[in-house]
This record gives structure tokens, sequence and C-alpha cells, in this order.
């Protein structure tokens, strides 16, 4: 939908997290569909706010009408960038593939130098903050573990994103097992960067070149009868959404037609009856914040439903509150203090409900909010490991 | 572990489908909600307006035509589902005050006084405006609250400014959330020494937890503090949504966000299934029941063209319209009672759509036929009270 069905309800308003915090932000309204009457392709952009949008995508959820308001104030991101000087941190966010790729190779010194003042200094000193403690990378990431697993007659290709691979390879060992446990095949072909780190750094050629990458191997995959799942929803938003949508990359489509979410996936084949999975005792009390990502893909909150079957867990679903990081958004010094300000809303909800550990997706959101509730954070997927007999 | 269908899958987000889900839910039903985006009641004051041209709502809804919706469930549900839904909100700790027995009247921004039924407990219920010795406290820059309106109309009232160095509806709300801002606006009040009875301020005293604010405010300066709703952005409007949609989250229900339904399945007499556009997969969501509560027109549950004809958006049911376009309105358009407000679906006393020969789906909310929300102000009342009907009709068919 265009900005001219925009009927300025403000529901948008009252779901941005942004505006709430940062008083120069003037909201999704303002900044989507109210300002794009003023924008004109020819004419330099003159909105520098539009950058404080961390494209958690809550307005265009919560649009009764359907506007696109956060892929008009994307694209208005995009050129802006364009137009003016890329600051060294867009760069750097951009390309954090290549980032990984690096420092996965050096994973010791890297580790050790982001923690001492010398680093910090550094890190500060090109814009990036140091509010959190910077994520650790592995020697072993995932794109050099096993990678075929299981043995069935259902099939998938794992992409797993740059934040397993390099940063939490463990995590993504144990989904991968988890599949192959429930008797399905598993396959980690070499992949790339989803795209969605640049395409929110403003840099999307950059976000095409590595959705155009990803789709031709994937497709590989899903002419040969597999079927790709995510454990990442802001990998899995930019898979489905924006491959066939606004990179528009050749496979696209197709890509995304057969694109789930790992537990959107075991539920598919539970309702097909291709997996009956027994349950067993999971004793905690569990607080499960939903990724703003997860959100806008709108399959409803799938992990939760699995949890509904597993006795003795104990669950509470918190989907108001945007943790605030937002990938690299709240890596930048200047929105340090309003993801700082978000992380706090996020977490005074997640404490109040004083569970035995936080529960989400995303891995920003784990960082951020493990960080600052001091709770043991948890995957969803390793809750229904623990608990699969 | 095996899995199946919803047993009741309810498309529309509203009060009214919200409503009805988490009474499914409560009843033990597996339940999915299904909204394209979020309601209108983020928009409205946060009151239960149950019937609000009378003095006495329920005694008097035998006085509506026999085609209004709520002559078809009759008092004792009617009863039944506001204490119900005052017990849902209670648990998540928002208390309505007010008896549908009668009506109340609140102060509005304007300073002149609305009528409604049940009433968040952040707001007070008043005998007589004029009468109050009142202290309009606002805040610097806030749009749309301007405290003079309530002034002209009360000699007894007095107002102040704050400049509290954020300046909307949602950041304040926020910000009220906040220790030191809370302790900040209490030094503030002291300061001014106020002889009134009463303070009343915007309804931006935090978003998550606002009786605790207030409490909080009451102990510390010794005064009487209430809310007067506000404009849009409205956040006593955006507390009812959230709580009820967190009370569904807490009972196990499922919600899918913020995407359109693309097509639905049938087989023979049956709904088996609804899809969800997208830009990639489709998502299919399938259930026993469906419950239709999408809302009127500017809910998008229906459309009407230019040729004087109108469509209910998912099931494309028949709709019941008053009159040729050129007669949808009366000639004074702030008369109420438009012909246009009585277009919708009929249905049976079942709650399912007549002229059609679907059995598993059923109707609630403003997108029932003859309704008229504005004319007899009945919105969200009837939005509780049909969608708990609706949904006790379905729980019956699920037996």
């Amino acid at each position: 939908m265009m900005f001219e069905h925009c009927i300025r309800c403000n529901i948008c308003t009252e779901n941005c997290p942004v505006f709430r915090v940062n008083k120069k932000f003037p909201g999704p309204k303002q900044a989507g569909p109210d300002a794009q009457r003023f924008r004109m392709d020819r004419e330099e952009s003159v909105d520098s706010w539009v950058e404080l949008c961390l494209q958690c995508k809550r307005c265009e959820v919560s649009c009764p009408y359907g506007v696109n308001v956060s892929e008009i104030i994307l694209k208005a991101q995009i050129k802006y960038r364009q137009e003016h000087k890329k600051p060294l941190t867009s760069f750097i966010f951009a390309n954090t593939y290549y980032m990984g790729l690096i420092n996965s190779q050096f994973a010791p010194l890297v580790n050790r130098v982001g923690q001492t003042g010398a680093g910090k200094t550094v890190a500060h000193a090109i814009g990036i903050s140091t509010k959190l403690p910077l994520p650790q990378y592995h020697v072993l990431t995932l794109s050099r573990s096993r990678s075929k697993v299981g043995k069935g007659e259902r099939k998938v290709v794992f992409f797993y994103g740059c934040y397993l691979n390099f940063n939490r390879p463990d995590l993504g060992r144990t989904i991968r097992d988890m599949l192959a446990r429930m008797g399905i095949e598993v396959v980690l072909p070499n992949q790339v960067c989803c795209g969605l780190p640049a395409l929110g750094n403003g840099d999307i050629d950059t976000a095409r070149r590595f959705a155009t990458k990803n789709a031709t191997i994937l497709s590989g995959y899903i002419d040969r009868g597999y079927s790709v799942v995510y454990a990442c929803t802001s990998c899995g938003l930019a898979l489905t959404r924006d491959y066939p949508g606004i990179l528009d990359v050749p496979n696209g489509k197709k890509v995304a037609e057969n694109t789930y979410n790992v537990h959107e996936y075991i539920l598919k084949l539970m309702e097909e009856g291709y997996l009956e999975p027994e349950f067993g005792q999971v004793n905690m009390k569990i607080a499960y914040h939903i990724p703003c990502h997860l959100k806008a893909i709108g399959i409803g909150y799938p992990a939760a439903r699995l949890f509904s079957m597993i006795p003795g867990l104990e669950y509470h679903v918190l989907d108001d509150n945007c943790c605030g990081l937002a990938g690299s958004y709240g890596f930048k010094t200047k929105n340090e203090e309003t993801a700082t300000e978000l992380g706090s809303i996020a977490s005074a909800s997640i404490l109040s409900l004083e569970p035995d550990a936080l529960v989400t997706d995303c891995g920003a959101c784990k960082m951020q909010l493990g960080h600052l509730t001091g709770l043991k954070t948890l995957d969803p997927a390793e809750i229904i490991s623990a608990s699969l007999k | 572990m095996k899995v199946d269908g919803y047993d009741a899958v309810i498309i529309g987000g509203g009060i009214s489908g919200l409503m009805a889900s988490i009474w499914l839910a409560t009843k033990g039903r597996h339940v999915a909600v299904v909204s394209k985006g979020d309601p209108m009641c983020c928009l409205s004051t946060g009151c239960i307006d149950v019937l609000g041209h009378t003095d006495s709502p329920l005694k008097d809804i035998r006085k509506l035509p026999s085609s209004h919706p709520y002559r078809m469930i009759g008092q004792d549900t009617i009863k039944e589902a506001l204490a119900f839904f005052k017990e849902v909100m209670e648990g998540i700790g928002l208390h309505y005050t007010g008896d549908p027995s009668r009506n109340a009247e609140i102060l509005t921004p304007v300073g002149t006084t609305k009528t409604t039924c049940l009433v968040p407990s952040t707001m007070r219920i008043m005998s007589n405006l004029e009468d109050e010795y009142l202290h309009v406290v606002s805040f610097k820059g806030l749009k749309d609250f301007y405290p003079s309106y309530i002034i002209s109309r009360n000699k007894n009232a007095n107002f102040s400014i704050f400049d509290m160095g954020v300046y909307n509806t949602m950041g304040l709300a926020h910000a009220f959330e906040e220790k030191a801002f809370l302790g900040r606006f209490i030094r503030r009040i002291r300061e001014l020494e106020i002889s009134d009875a009463r303070i009343a301020v915007p309804a931006v005293l935090g978003l998550r937890s606002p009786e605790r604010i207030i409490e909080e405010i009451r102990l510390e300066t010794e005064k009487d503090i209430f809310e007067i709703p506000t404009l849009p952005p409205s956040i006593p409007g955006l507390r009812l949504f959230r709580g009820l949609k967190q009370a569904l989250l807490e009972k196990g229900g499922q919600i899918y966000w913020g995407k359109e339904i693309a097509s639905v399945e049938k087989t023979g007499k049956k709904v088996e299934a609804i899809t969800l556009a997208g830009e990639g997969k489709p998502t299919r969501v399938h259930g026993k029941t469906f419950l239709l509560s999408t809302g009127s027109f500017i809910s998008g549950g229906l459309y009407a063209t230019r040729e004087s004809k109108a469509y209910e958006t998912v099931f494309d049911l028949p709709v019941y319209m008053p009159d040729k376009r050129h007669k949808w309105f009366n000639d004074d358009f702030f008369k109420t009672g438009h012909p246009i407000e009585r277009a919708g679906i009929l249905v049976r006393e079942s709650f399912r759509p007549t002229d059609n020969d679907i059995d598993n789906l059923f109707v609630s909310g403003s997108i029932l036929a003859f309704s008229e929300i504005m004319k007899y102000q009945c919105g969200h009342g009837l939005a509780i009270s049909t969608g708990v009907a609706a949904a006790k009709q379905m729980d019956g068919f699920l037996k």
C-alpha cells in the first residue's frame, strides 16, 4: 500500500519504540507517509533524523490499513545514505559478514583485544558503542562444522546466518542436531550474510549482492526437494520478505515460498503427521521475549505453540517491546542512549515476571537483554531440544 | 504429540475478537487470533460505552429495535460478559469502575462530559462538573490538550503547565514509568501547594502500571488525582488493547499479526482454513470454528463501492445495506443515526450469518447489521457482549 492510504490514525505512533524515548525522532507517521509527500527523487534528502528509525517494523505490523510505513522510511534511509558521506560504522556494520570471516580466524586475539581498554578506545573513536560486551568470535564456526547430518524423507537447508555462524556456533549445532534427531536431513551449505545488516545501514547494493548469492545457492537446493529453515528471525524476515520485495533478486520469490522458521517447520511436519515428537518434562519458568522481526514475519509465535506442549514448562509471552539493539543500531555510539533506554523498558517487563531464564530467538535481543537483565538467556530451540525425548 | 488445527480461529484482533478468544481460551480451547493491524480501540478513551443514549443501559436494552444485536443476547448475558471483561482486566492489573445498570459521566479534554459506563479506575466518575474544585495539570508542548477549555466551562477550576522536557503522550507515558521522572512530577505538585480538591491530568500516567503510579502520587501528595482521556495517540486505549492481548497470550492463545487474509478454504458446509498473504509463502491457519470480528467500514471488515454495493472483505458474505448511496447519510452530518450505520452482516440467534450455508462460521462486533453503534453509543459494550455470546455458541458447536 502507498503512503496515500494513511488515514493518520496514529496507531503506528503508539507502537514506535524510538518515538517513546527519543525526542529527535518525529515518529513513523511523520517520518513515513507524512514526510513522503515532500520527498522528491531529484532533490537531496534533508531529513537526517530518518536514520533514527531502527527498522523494527512495528509501525507496519500495527497499521490497520496496510501502509508500508517502515519500507517508506527504509527507502528514505537508503537515499539519505547514498547522498551523504558514509560513516565508518555504517561500512563496518553493512559488512559484518566479512568482519566475522576475519575475526573468527583470529578469534582468541580479537576477543581479548575487544575487552581491553585500548580496544574499547579504538571502538569508541570510530563510533562503536562499548556499553554492551562485544560479541565473541569462535574459530570453529558453523561453516567449518559438519555440513550434513541426519537422515530422512524430509530435507532442509539450514540458513543459519552470521550470528550463529561466527558468535554462537554451539547453538547452531544444537539446532542442527535437534532437527536431525527428529528424523530430518539437515544440510549446511556455504552461504553468506542474509543482507539485512547492509540494508539497515543504507547499502542496498551490498545487500543485493549477498542476497543474490544466497538465493542462487538456496534455489539449487529447493529444486532438489529441500526446504529452507532459519532460526534467526531477522534473517528470516530478509529471506521471506526482502528477497522478493525491496531487494528483488532472481529466485527471490522461490526462496521466500520455501522458507520456514525452524519451529514453524516442526509444527508443519507435526500437522502433516510426519513427526510425532514426545516432549519430556522441563521444570522451568521462562519469559519468552518475541523479537520484533518474528512478529513482523506474520507466522504467529510457533515456538510458543511448541512450548505449550512441554510438561512442566511455565512460559510467558512478551511481544510489546523492542530490545533496542536492533542488530547494529545500538552498537553505534550515536544510538547508545536510545538503545539502552528501550532495552531497560523490555528488561523491566521481563524481570517483573521473575523468570528462571529469558528466552528469545534473535541474536541481538539475546545480547542486549541477556546483559541488561543478567538472566540466563536461551534460544527457544534449546528448550525444545532439552525436552525432546 | 500431534498437532491439529485450532479449536477456534478469530479473525480480527479488536475488543470483540479478543474477548471471544479469551473466553474460549479460559474454557481450555486452543485459539488463534488473526489481525491485519492493531484495532481501533487503541484510539479510544479506554472507557466501555454500553448504551450511551440512555441513563440505565441494561434496563433499556429491551427498548432497542428488535433487530439490534443486543436484543439477541439479552440482559443476563450482557451483564455476564461485562463482568467477565472486568475480571479479565483485573487479572492484568487494570481495574474498571462503574456499573452496567446505570451510566456515568467523565470529564473530556474540552471541558464537557462524556457519558459512558465502565471507566478505568485511573479516571473519575463525576456527578456535577461545575461543582468540582479542580486543578488541571498539563504538560508543555502537549498537542490537543488545552486546559483553558476546561477552565472556560468550570469557574472553580485552575490550571498549571509543567515543562517536564517530554512533549508527547507516548513519551510522557514512558517517562512516568521511571522513578526519577515520577519523583520530579511529585515534587512539582508539592511545590504548587494546590488548594483545590482534586488534580486532573491528561491520561499519560504510565503505559504498563498506571494504577501503581497514581497510587504513589496520591500517597506522596495527599491529593486525589485522576486522568482525562486524550485524543490519539490514546494511552488508555492502548492499555485496554494491550491488556486484553496480554490476557490472551497468558492463556496460551496464538496471535498472527500484520497480515491480510488472502484466501479461504472451504469443504462443503465448513470453513477449513484461512491463508495469510505475504511476499513469499502464505501462512495457513486451520481451525474447527471461525469467528468474523473484523469491524465495520473503518476497520476494514466492510468495503463500499461507488455503485452502492458493499462487500464483506474476508468471506464475501452478503451484506445488508440500508438504501442507495445518496441515502446513506442524513442531511445534517452531526445528527447521529445515519442509515449507513445499519449496514452489516445479518445473523441468526446462533450468531451464524443468515443466507449462508456455512456451519462453523460465527460473527460478532460492529460488523453485525443494525448495530448502529454511533446512534446508541454502544461500541465497546456491543463488542464485548456479542464477542462473549458468539464464543459461547462456538464452544457449544465444538462440544
